[in-house]
């Protein structure tokens, strides 16, 4: 029977060896000729077992040809059957057997050659080792080959084809063939299973190499929702729970691009001051930037319009930026107190106008501070003194009083605007642009802060997650902080 | 900062024919000059308050008229939205019997430093 293949070693792509290893598989006891005939009537379970694995990897992985009629010679209680069956009908032994060295190496043998073992032997070869190893006489044991493949699905195709109903095998059919023909026809089968095999390989590979790349991206989006979130955009509709207005997510797209401008006009600003241009040129990069600034004021007021609330609480800035805000917005007098530190050539008249700057920015925000302190009180009596009779009138009252708080971050921003403008006046013209340079220095700072403490590694456990994104700010940080250096 | 309630009473006490016929703006335009700093408020609006801490702030005694314990008060209200253009009706801020406006025009000014020397023009501040 299968004696031929039995206990065959791994692989044998050429003939001569195959004959030479077919001499092997035939139990010992009958010595049988390379070219004798298949048929071993010791009839071991091996031997149909061996068979029963072979032709069902050939038929698993090979078109079986018509051999019906050799193979009914050889088996005629076998019918061969259309479909592979799951379960043998009678079970394997299994035991351990040990190892010969094969040609291609060991536990790492592939499929490919375990199916050509199979397929040339009919071997049971078990793709997970030794569990399935068939019960061999002793001489062929040497013969035997374990290969432990990696590959799932041929493990399951194995084990199947282990446990599938024996069909009588191709070769079988060239019962009445030559040596030579069977060589070929196996040989085909070989090469057959070999790849198929390398297909199956090559498609789990791109399969797991597309699941590591969606991996990535998945974390990649997350990482980006989740910046984007902490600085409070959230563009489109619905992204943070349906809480964010319209007015307010036009807010922050319209701040979105005067960011992205604020970058451009403080590099103009940087390239202009290390240029040495005239003092005319500079007046107009420095009113262009003063332009820059009244334009997000503009923006500010018809927000403020829309939703004031998202203005006060600041969820438009950067975290860092959020901590120092003041109605909705920097504190022109902290502004003032930067930039004294900074400029350091002023003339002794251009050093009073800045420190009665700061003391009259100081007054502003202290009278806006205190109105806004007697609204919150008036507001919170009203809420609080509302009857039930006279609820909805209260809650009206309560309404009108929140509107209200639009005008202060209006006067807010007016007193930030006036500021900015009192500033260009005081200084020169020169001044003026290292001066604008140093506040937008400031804020970038800030918000490159910001972004390196949103991203900060919280627990040990994530660490590894927030690592990466870490990094990656601090190099920014620290590219950005050589630009820095240069003022 | 002292509170003047009793404008209409002062105003017939002092010109009885013209009580009913002045012109809310007249009234106001004489109510300016009748003290260095005049404040036109509503007790309820917190912007008025601020102005008025803006000015206690800076040592200045500010006259206020609160214009809603005023009988004729709505008038002068209006006739003062009318002054400014439109917007909010108080606070309305004068130096000196000069219209300087509102909240927004009073911290512009304060901001690029005419606040002051108005105020000292008009007696208002003497450091």
């Amino acid at each position: 029977m299968a004696s031929h293949r039995g206990g065959q070693h791994v692989l044998s792509d050429s003939g001569p060896s195959r004959h030479h290893h077919i001499s092997y598989a035939v139990p010992h006891t009958l010595h049988l000729p390379s070219n004798t005939s298949f048929i071993n009537q010791e009839g071991s379970a091996f031997d149909f077992e061996i068979e029963e694995l072979e032709e069902a990897i050939a038929l698993q992985r090979v078109k079986i040809n018509n051999n019906d009629e050799a193979k009914q010679t050889l088996y005629t209680a076998r019918p061969r059957a259309a479909t592979i069956e799951m379960f043998p009908s009678w079970p394997l032994k299994f035991h351990h057997t040990p190892r010969e060295s094969l040609k291609s190496g060991e536990d790492s043998v592939c499929s490919e050659s375990a199916l050509n073992t199979l397929a040339s032997r009919g071997d049971t070869c078990t793709a997970t080792g030794h569990r399935l190893q068939p019960l061999l006489p002793p001489e062929t044991q040497p013969q035997m080959e374990m290969v432990s493949s990696s590959d799932k699905p041929t493990t399951g195709v194995t084990e199947s084809q282990l446990d599938a109903k024996p069909n009588p095998p191709k070769r079988r059919g060239a019962g009445s063939s030559s040596d030579k023909v069977l060589d070929a026809k196996t040989l085909r089968r070989l090469a057959q299973n070999r790849e198929a095999a390398k297909k199956s390989r090559l498609r789990k590979k791109a399969y797991v190499h597309q699941l590591e790349s969606s991996r990535i991206r998945l974390a990649q989006l997350e990482q980006d929702l989740q910046r984007a979130r902490s600085q409070g955009f959230i563009i489109g509709g619905g992204a943070a729970g349906g809480n964010i207005s319209s007015g307010a997510a036009l807010f922050d797209m319209e701040y979105a691009r005067w960011l992205d401008d604020e970058h451009r006009h403080m590099s103009e600003l940087r390239t202009a001051l290390q240029a040495h241009l005239s003092d005319s040129d500079l007046q107009i990069i420095v009113d262009k930037y003063i332009a820059h600034y009244d334009e997000l004021f503009c923006l500010k007021e018809v927000a403020a319009v829309s939703d004031v609330i998202h203005l006060i609480t600041g969820m438009w800035t950067t975290p860092a930026e959020r901590c120092f805000l003041w109605m909705g917005g920097f504190r022109p007098s902290d502004l003032i107190k930067m930039l004294i530190a900074q400029l350091d050539t002023l003339t002794e008249h251009q050093a009073v106008g800045i420190y009665s700057l700061q003391q009259s920015s100081q007054q502003g925000e202290e009278a806006l501070s205190q109105g806004l302190e007697q609204l919150q009180q008036s507001l919170i009596s009203t809420i609080a003194n509302g009857s039930v009779n006279d609820s909805m009138h209260q809650m009206a009252v309560a309404l009108g009083k929140l509107t209200s708080l639009e005008g202060f971050v209006r006067q807010a921003d007016n007193l930030r605007q006036q500021t900015l403008h009192q500033l260009r006046r005081i200084l020169t013209v020169r001044q003026a642009t290292r001066c604008f340079l140093v506040i937008s220095e400031y804020y970038g700072r800030l918000r490159a802060l910001s972004s390196l403490w949103a991203s900060r590694p919280r627990e040990n456990f994530i660490a590894d997650d927030n690592s990466c994104q870490t990094s990656t700010v601090l190099q920014t940080l620290l590219s950005s902080r050589n630009q820095f250096s240069n003022f | 900062m002292h509170y003047q309630a009793e404008l209409y009473g002062n105003y017939y006490a002092s010109t009885v024919r013209q009580s009913a016929a002045v012109d809310p703006l007249e009234r106001v335009v004489r109510l300016a000059s009748g003290s260095a700093v005049v404040i036109f408020s509503l007790s309820t609006c917190c912007m008025c308050h601020a102005v008025k801490r803006l000015f206690c702030g800076m040592g200045v005694n500010p006259t206020v008229y609160e214009l809603d314990q005023d009988p004729r008060g709505k008038e002068i209200e209006r006739a003062l939205m009318r002054l400014l253009g439109g917007g909010s009706s108080v606070p309305v801020v004068f130096i000196g019997g000069k219209l300087v406006g509102a909240m927004d025009r009073v911290m512009a000014s304060h901001i690029n430093g005419t606040l002051v020397p108005l105020l000292k023009e008009a007696g208002a501040l003497w450091l």
